[in-house]
């Protein structure tokens, strides 16, 4: 007892308590849900096995939306990593009011997505958006559009907000990368002769590669979890045709009742997520090596 | 619980949480026991007339406290749902369907749950409605009508009268003369969106003889409701109607452009008026019977009715009896009627005396003719989820109507 208690175990001790049971207890559980048959109410009816998995797989919504997920992760990701390297860029460079400037880049990641995603969700109604009043007023467009009522205009604006929410961290993580360029290269370059864009290709852009491979990584998680902008803004619709695989798991359990088909699209969303977990914990620990 | 079972539950690994469990379960009759409600939240005046209610019958039955919650309408399914799933189950449950739980064996039956006198003076059709598979497991708490509404002001610009919107015909031509002479308006608002979407669906598919439910058998993708899905597309692709119904939700979307004045007709509800007030409209309204396309030319009126029902746990049968039982008390349950504002009541007593009440009696009059969900099919709520979240894109130039009728259908056992 004296030897346990003069081990590592009473240190490590309440940190694997809370990995049970905040992480490998609902993994646990998410796995075993998918595999009971549920009553719509949510009572379990035992096991059925891969029946789940069946029956999410034979969804006709199913395909539509992982094709979108796809494209929303990617789009998102590229164009936020995009415009934060200009305003990573920006927010390094000495300039009166730079602080200002930094934050009101904070403004956006402050508030509740949920509240940004309302605002934005009222800015593009058909009836009352002030985007179609500021258009009209303009002469761009003739009649009111209704945004969000068709996916082709609706999945671009979705698009847009998640941009929007994602660009102040993203930002904030280059910046800091940037920060941690020592200067004497600049110099050095310059010295060399170099023009500015072979100084940013040649020096900046391979320093960054950390962050914005962090910045990458953890964008990739958030987009994909994404839920309050799509929910509060499309709730999907109309129909699927703006649902990502997350949005149609909370939609198949809580509005179409099925609760089975859900733990199991649950259990396949969190693979995705396993991958890119697991792709970012490889490449970090080989960003390490090369730095020893 | 016997001694012998409490010592296996402490010896049990998850000691705290099986003694809590048993010590629930000890409690008897006699004993002071605790029974939760989860109440639907008609109106802000539902949390006031429960706390009176419940001071008044603690008052009477000192040994049963009771704690309500009273819930918003847009969380009261999902916290229920979750109740369920995580077995922490409240006593009493107040929701718009009950069949799901009463098919997992949860509920008592409506015999337990009230006694017979209360039973015996609810209107039968809504004693109907509130069974699963022959038995009654719910009550009916209230019910509502609808009615469809129009704009006075508009019609008057558009020279066109209450009469004429009798039938669909009628109706088109009426909203085409709006659509001219008062341009700037929807001329019929027709949220298909989420929110509600299932009894636009309802109202218009059975003024057209069509329907979800007859004789035993789901009709979701029967012929009538597809001619019923086409008239509707065709309305929006003359522009009578607002441009994108799939994402037009009643509340945000027909509620709010009619108490601006800025749609002229509207399925709306015997809650409407209430609305519009809230809205601070000045709109000058009027209601009428719904346009009809049925072949012998009745106009029907959705009938929806909410419920309560009770949970089997061991030992809270008393109580839950007790309480609702209190609730029915004629006192009471007028109480309960005002603070839910301007439903139509559940028991045949109520009804009487409210018939004179000239905001009620238009919709006490068309309940004949009523149609309801399907509420006691157990799958009901599936459909009425996918239903909600697809119906509005039949309406979308292009659909393929059968199809979304048939995935629809496909949710029906």
């Amino acid at each position: 007892m004296k030897k346990i208690l003069a081990g590592p175990l009473p240190w490590v001790g309440p940190m694997l308590i809370l990995i049970f049971a905040v992480v490998l207890w609902p993994v646990f559980e998410m796995l075993r849900t998918s595999v009971l048959e549920i009553s719509s109410s949510g009572r379990e009816r035992g096991f059925i096995g891969l029946g789940n998995y069946e029956e999410l797989l034979a969804n006709p919504n199913l395909p539509g939306a992982f094709i979108r997920t796809i494209s929303w992760v990617l789009i998102v990701v590229a164009i936020t990593i995009f415009i934060s390297l200009f305003l990573a860029q920006l927010l390094n460079a000495n300039f009166p009011g730079r602080r200002y400037v930094r934050w009101a880049l904070i403004v956006p990641w402050a508030s509740s997505v949920i509240m940004t995603a309302t605002s934005f969700r009222w800015m593009l109604d058909g009836y009352y958006g002030i985007l179609n009043r500021i258009l009209l007023d303009l002469g761009l467009i003739t009649e009111t559009v209704e945004w969000l009522g068709d996916p082709e205009s609706s999945f671009p604006m979705l698009i847009a907000v998640a941009v929007f929410v994602s660009l102040p961290f993203t930002t904030f993580v280059l910046l800091a990368g940037l920060q941690t360029v020592p200067g004497e290269l600049y110099e050095a370059a310059r010295v060399d002769g170099a023009t500015s864009w072979k100084s940013y290709f040649g020096i900046t852009f391979p320093l960054l590669r950390t962050s914005l491979f962090v910045a990458t990584v953890i964008n990739l998680i958030n987009v994909f979890n994404q839920f309050p902008i799509i929910w509060v803004m499309t709730q999907g619709g109309p129909g699927y045709e703006t649902d990502t695989t997350t949005t149609l798991m909370y939609k198949l359990a809580f509005k179409s009742q099925e609760i089975g088909q859900s733990a199991a699209l649950s259990v396949l969303n969190f693979a995705v997520i396993l991958v890119f977990v697991l792709i970012y914990l490889r490449a970090s620990g080989y960003t390490k090596k090369e730095e020893n | 619980m016997s001694n012998k079972a409490l010592k296996r539950g402490i010896a049990a690994a998850a000691a705290g949480l099986m003694a809590v469990t048993a010590l629930a379960g000890c409690a008897t009759d006699s004993g002071p026991q605790t029974i939760r409600v989860v109440a639907a939240q008609y109106t802000d005046d539902m949390q006031a007339y429960y706390d009176d209610l419940v001071t008044r019958f603690e008052e009477a039955n000192p040994n049963i406290t009771v704690e309500v919650e009273v819930v918003s309408w847009n969380d009261i399914d999902q916290k229920l749902k979750t109740m369920v799933q995580t077995n922490d189950l409240p006593d009493i449950g107040n929701l718009n369907y009950f069949s799901s739980f009463a098919a997992d064996g949860l509920l008592y039956t409506a015999e337990e749950l009230v006694p017979a006198d209360v039973l015996a003076d609810m209107v039968p059709t809504f004693i109907e409605n509130s069974k699963y598979e022959g038995t009654a497991y719910a009550v009916p708490d209230l019910a509502s009508a609808r009615l469809f509404f129009y704009n006075k002001d508009i019609f008057e610009k558009a020279g066109v009268t209450e009469a004429d919107i009798a039938t669909w015909d009628g109706l088109v031509a009426a909203a085409k003369k709006i659509k001219t002479a008062v341009p700037d308006v929807v001329p019929i608002a027709l949220p298909l969106g989420p929110e509600e979407a299932q009894a636009e669906f309802m109202i218009w598919a059975n003024s057209n003889d069509g329907g979800v439910y007859s004789n035993g058998e789901w009709t979701i993708d029967s012929e009538k409701n597809v001619e019923t899905m086409e008239f509707l597309a065709d309305l929006v692709a003359q522009g009578l109607t607002n441009p994108t119904p799939a994402t037009f939700d009643r509340t945000s979307g027909a509620f709010a452009l009619f108490s601006e004045g800025k749609a002229a007709m509207l399925n709306g509800a015997i809650f409407l008026p209430g609305v519009l007030e809230d809205n601070g409209s000045t709109v000058n309204y009027g209601f009428t019977n719904f346009p009809t396309n049925r072949a012998d030319g009745k106009s029907i009126t959705l009938g929806v009715q909410d419920y309560f029902f009770g949970f089997k746990k061991d030992g809270n049968k008393d109580a839950v009896q007790k309480f609702m039982s209190f609730i029915f008390e004629p006192d009471n349950y007028a109480g309960f009627l005002k603070a839910a504002g301007g439903f139509l009541p559940a028991t045949v007593s109520a009804g009487e005396a409210m018939s004179s009440d000239p905001a009620l009696a238009p919709y006490i009059a068309v309940l004949p003719n009523a149609v309801f969900y399907p509420g006691s099919e157990a799958s009901w709520p599936a459909v009425q989820g996918e239903m909600q979240q697809t119906i509005g894109t039949a309406v979308t130039a292009g659909a393929d109507i059968k199809a979304i009728l048939a995935a629809i259908a496909a949710k029906a056992e």
